[in-house]
């Protein structure tokens, strides 16, 4: 069982890694600052580099959202087991939409539907998910679309320049703003790497107390930091190319000024909330700045359809991943023959929709259309025909 | 509820922001100006520049020195 748990985790480790590319690399892969490959690659390295630099663990699973600990009840492996599975298959189903969800939640979301179904609903500290989980979604969107939105009007208005004479454009030079987000979308990656990869750490080194092979209190073992490291490094690698595209330019355009003033406000959003105490979600930050930077930037439009798709996404993590986490919860509690099959539905779950995403095959070569690229204008529509056609012609300065 | 915290994480968000945004705005904006073909322009405009890209340069570092447990435990 414990070595069941630490694959499962590591599987976590890698879908969070595949899931949450998108939020620092979406909006320069789509405004060209860096090229797609590159873009992966550097947010690998920097996810890599991140979880090597902290490696100070939880000492709950839960962070509190259920009673455990000496005076509540015991998270064992079954529970740890049944709650990964849940939150992986609520990431393989919302990566196959391209639905960026925040993947601790969905962690989250699991681990209470097993809590509940394996131990009870008294087991579950209600005011503890209001304040983490609930109010953090509401309130995290909210604040990074508004923070983008004001940085990008402000960025605009900073950046218009007219001949007081004649009243003519002069050369704006927004393109500059490409190089900034380099920097910007480095911060998020590597802010992630810090805080993700520890999640899986800590699960595995709580599992590995619990089987009583490591010392209570004892930090990660070498092999359990590297080996989580690389899972999300190369999760990160791989690319969620489906989530990449929806946050890239299912949103909205993303421009160079606009992108660099949403990569700002995720990278200062995230690092507000992980050292003032309130923690938000990178995923729901990372959305917010990019509605926000749309609404903020004249000529562009929201796309409402997919944005109010990916808060539905959100409103059925907890419960969906909870679903699952329950039902493998009461499969596990069988006894062995019921971890095996929990297993293999697993493992058989996650194969039909890796299957299933290669019917339509998103990659580093279609995932976002470049807006300066005219290579990328391969799969017109009659919508997006007219729009890349005419943004073709406008001269660079118009950036 | 952690109301106090919530206003906190807001406000600092809003000022990094803000304040990184605006500097690297001022620095695009300033390197456009002293592109320009114009004869009579100062010549302090492209070292104002990249002092405005400099500060940007410094709030990179100090996320830096946030995210590195090393330095900010």
């Amino acid at each position: 069982m414990v070595a069941l748990v630490i694959a499962l985790a590591l599987f976590f480790d890698f879908t969070n890694g595949f899931h949450d590319t998108a939020n620092a690399m979406a909006t320069p892969i789509a405004t060209g600052a860096i090229k797609p490959k590159t873009a992966v690659a550097l947010a690998a390295v920097l996810n890599l580099v991140g979880a090597f630099l902290s490696t100070e663990v939880a000492k709950t699973v839960s962070g509190g959202i259920i009673k455990e600990g000496s005076d509540g009840v015991q998270i064992t492996p079954d529970i740890i087991f049944a709650g990964l599975m849940g939150a992986i298959l609520w990431n393989m189903i919302t990566w196959l939409k391209g639905l960026p969800s925040s993947s601790s939640h969905a962690l989250f979301g699991g681990l209470i539907g097993a809590a509940i179904a394996g131990i009870g609903i008294h087991s579950i500290n209600f005011e503890s998910l209001m304040q983490k989980v609930i109010l953090p979604a509401i309130f995290a969107p909210i604040i990074a679309g508004v923070v983008a939105y004001l940085c990008t009007k402000l960025a605009y208005a900073l950046t218009s320049r007219h001949d007081p004479e004649s009243g003519s454009k002069l050369t704006q030079k927004r393109g500059g703003f490409r190089t900034g987000q380099i920097f910007t979308s480095s911060l998020v990656a590597l802010a992630h790497g810090t805080n993700d990869a520890q999640k899986t750490m800590g699960i595995i080194t709580l599992v590995l107390i619990a089987a009583g092979t490591q010392a209570p209190g004892s930090g990660p073992e070498f092999w359990v930091i590297a080996s989580c490291a690389f899972a999300i490094a190369i999760g990160t690698y791989s690319g969620g190319w489906r989530i990449i595209r929806t946050m890239g330019s299912g949103l909205t355009e993303v421009k160079p000024a606009q992108g660099f003033a949403a990569e700002s406000s995720t990278a200062s959003a995230i690092l507000a909330s992980s050292h003032l105490g309130f923690a938000l979600s990178t995923t729901q930050v990372a959305s917010g700045s990019v509605i926000g930077s749309g609404m903020g930037r004249r000529g562009t439009s929201v796309r409402w359809g997919t944005a109010g798709r990916i808060a539905l996404g959100w409103l059925f993590t907890l419960p969906a991943a909870g679903i699952v986490g329950a039902l493998t919860a009461l499969l596990v509690q069988t006894g062995v023959v019921g971890v095996v099959i929990a297993a293999v539905a697993g493992t058989g779950a996650v194969l039909f929709m890796f299957l299933h995403s290669k019917k339509s095959h998103v990659g580093h070569h279609n995932a976002v259309e470049v807006d300066q690229a005219g290579q990328a204008v391969r799969f017109r529509k009659k919508k997006k025909a007219m729009s890349v056609s005419s943004s073709k012609d406008e001269p660079k300065g118009e950036l | 509820m952690k109301w106090l915290e919530l206003v906190q994480v807001a406000g600092a968000t809003l000022i990094a922001a803000v304040t990184v945004v605006v500097l690297y705005s001022l620095g695009v904006r300033l390197t456009a100006i002293a592109g320009d073909v114009s004869e009579r322009k100062p010549s302090w405009l492209r070292p104002l520049a990249y002092v405005c890209f400099g500060l940007c340069g410094v709030a990179v570092l100090f996320g830096l020195y946030l995210i590195i447990p090393y330095f900010s435990k």
